[in-house]
Order: structure tokens, then C-alpha cells, then sequence
């Protein structure tokens, strides 16, 4: 089932096209990841998805159908700007979320202890949100979230502002929903995570879809035009014609050949200088893609300020 | 109609389980208690244990102010009479000096003239003293020549009290109702200020609230199901109804308090204050109908803001119809049915205040108050279309401002 679908979608802000023309669809048991640069268009896009804003142009189904208020009772929300009651206590806001979406109040209360508790943060409940770190306060969002089981959970940027360990938690959390069969679309930053975790992606560049499809399909449609080689001996080859940059990091080169570079070559000229114990041909990485495919002016791997 | 029945009740439980809550429903009455208190005290208290001098060549008119100052004081304070000698003069002024004496009234009577009074104390602003030496004066002067006129001491006295006048307000289906000018006029009052009080209270509570949650960023996730009108009504309705609470709280403790046998006197005596159940119906219709006014403007404003601080800088322009209608306040006591008075009663911003002032004098027509209703009503209507949606793109819009046909999308969408 098309969970989310997108058709020519475009939203015009006074000053600037945030989203242009674009298109995506994502289906059940899909992680998709929607990614670019800062100010690229993604939380005018998932903005859209929710219903927080309208396009101006183009189509957007939720769950097979067009776009209706009542369907965004089976999404679950995770907005970048993230926001709780400072005064209100964590489980009382739980249950008040819970509602909004249509649960009981019984029956959210229980979702929430259960949620609280899988989340390894069941003595939070009882306290006032202001009360909570950051990082805990950020997996109360998450919670609220997902207390009504959305088929559909849409979540910018999940991981800022977790620790390693809570990071991992979520990454697990988000898996087994994917196992469940719920569609999930995140953005980040984080290109580790987009290559651990996503099935298929949309890097977006000045609201346009610059590139998007499955995951290894995308990494296979590149050549493979990174080796990585470690030797001992001369570092001479790697002054090579067939080189177009190389790092060396004493005995542990990598090297990103030229347009059409020949590899063989290379490993014959490398052979001729040094010992080599490994020579991999390697293909790109996302974090790679992604920069290549937006000119290198992205901010990767760190973030946003306001994270 | 869930989902802002839901945000009425969060934001009503936040509210009244607040501090400021509690705060305001002791606070407020009690600092009113107070200034009242005070007043009544010091007005039992002026001119009690004073020690006054009056010098004067004329003994008889010196002992007939004398007697005139202790009548109302009951002997709390102490008037001596000295004769009118240069050496008392400056004895008496000595001790003014050293304070152990208030005030001396010098009062020369010159043969053949009128007497010329001069009053000699520390303070330069004692206005209150001064006028009650003024008819202590008038009243013992008045004595002194009745009495030399021949005429018989109770008679004399009875002339000096005066006559009181009885009040009594004419219905308009023919009923007299005793009726006392300083009690209604403190009633108006009291209840026009409870009104602003009350209603800027929650205007801004109201507006607090819109801008708390656009800076901790909890609208998106509001947003993300509920609609923005859903929003701003269940904000609106949830403090419009902590507002009902504490009325209801004052309400119920006042009229316990006035059914108490301490407060007999009050029902019976000189204050006697009548409420009508006219007064009852309006007062709680006037309150929802100034809130709703003022909060959804406040609300508005407050989408268009991106802090606490530049919101605090409308609030002083937003209350100027509070203002006014205070300051039209002798102008609606004098006369109720001038055309300024019924103007402003009819004005929706100022309305409420000032109906509440007129209704303290008399009842206006009936098709007067209909009227201001039917306008405050046709305004509020408008002020709600404007802000709903000055709201729904305010909230979303951090440092960017939405143009026209965004906000005519916005209207067409949902």
C-alpha cells in the first residue's frame, strides 16, 4: 500500500520556492529518508504531509486516499521544532496527545506506561516535563508520537539531542516498527543512519528532488571510483595520473580515482612501489553522494545549531 | 469539537491547579479588602487623639468651636482654649514646634468686625483638619450670635445639626426604593473594575499562553492533528472558564460573607446596597462578552509575536479602552443618560465597563442594553475572523510574514 505519495508537489514562500514540483511515494514496512542541506525544503515537505500547511500545487495522498484532516489520526509526528508543557506532567501529556489522536484516556494512560517503560523511562512519568534533560524529554516526544500506533510515522530529525546510548534505543524502536509493517520518513543529517537504516531515499536541493530511489540501487548507479589500498614502502603511486585525490594515512590510503581512472593501472604502478596487502575497489558512500550531488556546499554529519 | 473540547480542558486544568490561580482568587479581594479597610480606619481615625489649642480673645465663641470639635470625636482628642496673649502665642507655638501640641487655631476678634481665624501646625497639607476647623468655626460663631440673639440652647442646636435627606429611587413601575448615591456609586465601581480587572486578566492570560506555546514550539505538534481554529476556541473557552471560576469562587464566598450577622449592618444600614437580578445576569454576560473581545484580540496579536517582551509592548495600547472608560467615570456618574454616557456604553470596547457604571445610577433601556449585546457581539464575530486568522499563519511563521493570498489559501483550506 502507498502509504504517503506526493505528485508534483510545490509550495511558494514570499521570498523563495520551498518545494519544487517534487514527488515520492513511500509504502508500508518502507524507513525512507528524506534528506538535504539545510534549507533545502524538508519540513516545508513533511509540513505539507501533515497538513500544517497547503501546497500550492500538486497532490498529496495519505493511506491510499487523498489527502483528508481524519487520516492524520493514523500518522504519528515528530516535528524538528519540538515542543512539550513545561507544567504539565510527563504521563497527564501523554494521555492529553494520546486523546487529541482519538484514544481513550484509559487506554492511553496504559499505552503510555507500556511505551514508558520500553523506552526505559517509566520514572519520568510522574514528574513535570520541566523537570526532564533534553535527551529525556526527547524520547517523551517520541513517545507522544507513536501512543496511538500511526501507520504512518513522520519524524524530523529523531536523533538530535540523544546520547549514543538512547540513539541506539531509538534506531532499535524504529526497526521493530518497520517490522510491524508502518511506514516511517525521517529527515537528518546523519548519513551513517540513512545508510543503516533506510530502504529508500529523497535528497532534496533547493525543494527539488535531486536524487532518489532505493538505497543500493542508488549506491550501485555510482561508479565504483573509491580504493581503498594499504602498503608498505614508497608512497610514490600515489602521485598517479589515474589519482584524482588521495589520503594517506600512513600505510592506509584512500583514493578517489578520476573520471574514467584506471583502476588496474593504478594497482600495477602500486605494486611497482610498495608492498601492497590490500587493494579494494569500494563504492561510494552516501555521505559521498550527498555531497557530490549538492555541490559540496551541505552541512553533513553535525547537524543543524539549533539541532 | 473533541479535539478543542480536549485543549478547553487542558488549558482550564493548567490554569486553575496554577499558583497564579490561587494567587489572584485570594489576592485580588483581599487587596481590595484592604484598600477599603484602610479607607474606613483612616477616616474613624482622622482627628482622633489630636491636641488642638485655640487661642481667642472671645471665650465664649473659643469654648462654642470647642465644644463643636469634641461633638463628632467623642473625647478622643484634646481641644484646650487659652486666652489670646503674645506670651501663649509663643508658648503654644513652641510646643507645636515640639510637636506635643497638633495645631493651634488663633482667632482674633476684632470690635465691630468679623472674627479672623489663622491656624498654625507642623504639617502644611492638612486639608482634612482644616476643613473641619472651618465648620467647627462656622458652627461656634453660628452659636455664639444665636445665643446672644436670645435664643433657647436646643433650639440652637438643632439649627447647627442640620436635617438629613432621605433618598429614595423611583422605579419605573412606581416602586420607591430607598436608595443612597455613595453606596450605588461605590457599588458601579467596584463592579466595573472587578469587569476590567477580570476581563484584562484573562485577555492576557489568553495571549500568554498563545505565545508560550509558539516559543516552546508545542504548536507543531498541536497542529500535526488539530486544526488552528480548534486551537484558539478551546484556548479561549478553557480560560473563559477559569475566569468563571474565580468569579463563581468570589461570588459564593461574597454572598456567604454579606449573609453573616457581622455584615447586617450593611444590608440595613446606611450602605445599603441592593444588587437586582438584572445586575446578576448581566454582570456574568458583560464579563464573557468583554473576555472574548479583548482575549481574541490579545491572541491575535500574540501570533504576531515572536517573545513575551514584544508582546508585553501592545498590552499597554490594548487596555486604552480600560482607560477611557475609567476616566469618563464623574461624566456617567453625574449624568447616566448624557449622550457621551450612552455613546460609550454602547462602544464595544468600552461597553462593558461603562454599562456597568450607568446601571449603577439606573437601569439604562432595555433597547440600549440589547444593542450594546448585538454590537459587542457583531464585533467580537469580526475580531474572531481576523485573528483566527492572523493566528493560523502567525503560529507557523517564525521571522516571516505570510502575504495575502497565503492567508486567502489558509481560509479556503479545512
Amino acid at each position: 500500500m502507498q502509504v504517503v505519495e506526493l505528485e508534483a508537489v510545490t509550495k511558494a514562500y514570499e521570498s523563495k520556492v520551498a518545494v519544487n514540483e517534487l514527488s515520492l511515494k513511500v509504502e508500508a514496512g518502507q524507513m525512507f529518508g528524506l534528506l538535504g542541506p539545510n534549507g533545502a525544503g524538508k519540513t516545508s515537505t513533511i509540513r505539507m504531509m501533515m497538513g500544517i500547511t497547503i501546497p500550492d500545487s500538486g497532490r498529496i495522498r495519505l493511506f491510499d486516499k487523498p489527502f483528508e484532516r481524519k487520516a492524520l489520526e493514523r500518522v504519528g509526528y515528530l516535528p524538528e521544532e519540538r515542543g512539550l508543557y513545561k507544567k504539565m506532567k510527563v504521563v497527564e501529556q501523554l494521555v492529553f496527545f494520546g486523546r487529541l489522536h482519538g484514544l481513550e484516556a484509559g487506554e492511553a494512560r496504559k499505552k503510555a506506561k507500556a511505551w514508558a517503560e520500553r523506552m526505559e523511562i517509566a520514572d519520568a512519568l510522574d514528574k513535570k516535563t520541566e523537570e526532564l534533560s533534553k535527551g529525556m524529554q526527547q524520547k517523551i516526544q517520541f513517545i507522544a508520537s507513536l501512543l496511538h500506533d500511526p501507520g504512518l510515522i513522520v519524524m524530523d530529525e529523531p536523533f538530535s539531542g540523544l546520547d549514543p546510548v538512547n540513539a541506539v534505543l531509538v534506531e532499535k524502536t524504529l526497526l521493530e516498527l518497520k517490522a510491524e509493517g508502518r511506514a516511517i520518513i525521517f529527515s537528518t543529517h546523519r548519513m551513517d543512519q540513512v545508510e543503516k537504516l533506510c530502504d529508500s531515499i529523497c535528497l532534496v536541493d533547493n525543494g527539488r528532488a535531486v536524487l532518489a530511489g532505493r538505497v543500493r540501487e542508488i549506491k550501485a548507479s555510482y561508479e565504483r571510483n573509491r580504493v581503498i589500498v594499504e602498503f608498505e614502502g614508497s608512497a610514490e603511486f600515489l602521485k598517479s595520473e589515474e589519482i584524482a585525490e588521495a589520503k594517506n594515512f600512513s600505510g592506509h590510503a584512500e583514493i578517489r580515482l578520476k573520471e574514467h581512472g584506471n583502476a588496474q593501472k593504478l594497482l600495477h604502478e602500486a605494486a611497482a612501489a610498495a608492498t601492497i596487502y590490500r587493494f579494494e575497489l569500494v563504492e561510494p558512500s552516501l555521505e559521498e553522494i550527498f555531497i557530490q550531488t549538492v555541490g559540496g556546499k551541505a552541512n553533513t554529519g553535525g547537524g543543524k545549531a539549533n539541532g | 469539537m473533541d479535539n478543542m473540547r480536549l485543549i478547553a480542558r487542558r488549558e482550564y486544568l493548567e490554569q486553575v491547579k496554577g499558583k497564579a490561580f490561587l494567587a489572584t482568587t485570594i489576592g485580588l479581594p483581599a487587596v481590595f479588602a484592604m484598600v477599603f479597610g484602610i479607607g474606613v480606619l483612616a477616616n474613624l481615625g482622622i482627628g482622633a487623639n489630636e491636641h488642638l489649642v485655640i487661642a481667642s480673645g472671645d471665650v465664649g465663641l473659643a469654648s462654642a468651636i470647642q465644644e463643636q470639635l469634641l461633638i463628632d470625636k467623642k473625647g478622643k482628642s484634646t481641644v484646650d482654649v487659652v486666652a489670646a496673649t503674645d506670651a501663649e502665642r509663643s508658648t503654644v507655638l513652641e510646643q507645636v514646634k515640639g510637636r506635643s501640641v497638633d495645631g493651634m487655631l488663633w482667632v482674633d476678634t476684632p470690635a465691630g468686625g468679623l472674627p479672623k481665624a489663622t491656624y498654625y501646625s507642623p504639617s502644611s497639607g492638612d486639608f482634612m483638619t482644616a476643613a473641619r476647623l472651618k465648620e467647627a468655626l462656622n458652627d461656634g460663631l453660628i452659636k455664639e450670635h444665636l445665643t446672644v440673639a436670645g435664643m433657647k440652647q436646643a433650639d440652637i442646636d438643632a439649627v447647627v445639626k442640620g436635617i438629613a435627606i432621605d433618598t429614595f429611587q423611583v422605579k419605573k413601575d412606581g416602586r420607591l426604593v430607598p436608595s443612597n448615591a455613595m453606596a450605588s456609586f461605590w457599588k458601579g465601581y467596584v463592579m466595573a473594575i472587578l469587569l476590567s480587572m477580570t476581563t484584562i486578566i484573562y485577555g492576557m492570560n489568553v495571549a500568554r499562553s498563545v505565545i508560550q506555546e509558539k516559543t516552546s514550539r508545542i504548536f507543531e505538534v498541536i497542529l500535526a492533528i488539530a486544526k488552528p481554529e480548534d486551537m484558539l476556541a478551546g484556548k479561549l473557552i478553557g480560560t473563559a472558564a477559569v475566569g468563571m471560576t474565580q468569579i463563581a469562587i468570589w461570588l459564593a464566598t461574597g454572598a456567604a460573607i454579606f449573609s453573616l450577622p457581622i455584615a447586617a449592618a450593611a444590608r440595613t444600614g446606611s450602605l445599603q446596597i441592593q444588587f437586582s437580578w438584572t445586575e446578576g445576569i448581566l454582570f456574568p454576560t458583560y464579563f464573557i462578552l468583554g473576555y472574548l473581545l479583548y482575549s481574541s484580540l490579545f491572541a491575535g496579536l500574540a501570533a504576531t509575536c515572536e517573545t513575551e517582551q514584544e508582546l508585553q509592548m501592545y498590552m499597554p495600547l490594548a487596555a486604552v479602552p480600560t482607560w477611557l472608560s475609567f476616566a469618563m467615570i464623574l461624566l456617567i456618574m453625574n449624568d447616566s443618560n448624557s449622550v457621551w454616557s450612552v455613546a460609550a456604553s454602547l462602544f464595544p470596547p468600552t461597553a462593558p465597563i461603562v454599562m456597568f457604571l450607568r446601571m449603577a445610577s439606573q437601569t439604562p433601556p432595555l433597547w440600549q442594553i440589547a444593542l450594546s449585546i448585538g454590537l459587542m457581539i457583531v464585533t467580537i464575530w469580526g475580531v474572531l475572523w481576523f485573528t483566527s486568522r492572523l493566528y493560523r499563519v502567525g503560529i507557523l511563521m517564525y521571522g516571516k510574514r505570510a502575504t495575502l493570498p497565503e492567508i486567502l489559501r489558509w481560509v479556503r483550506y479545512s
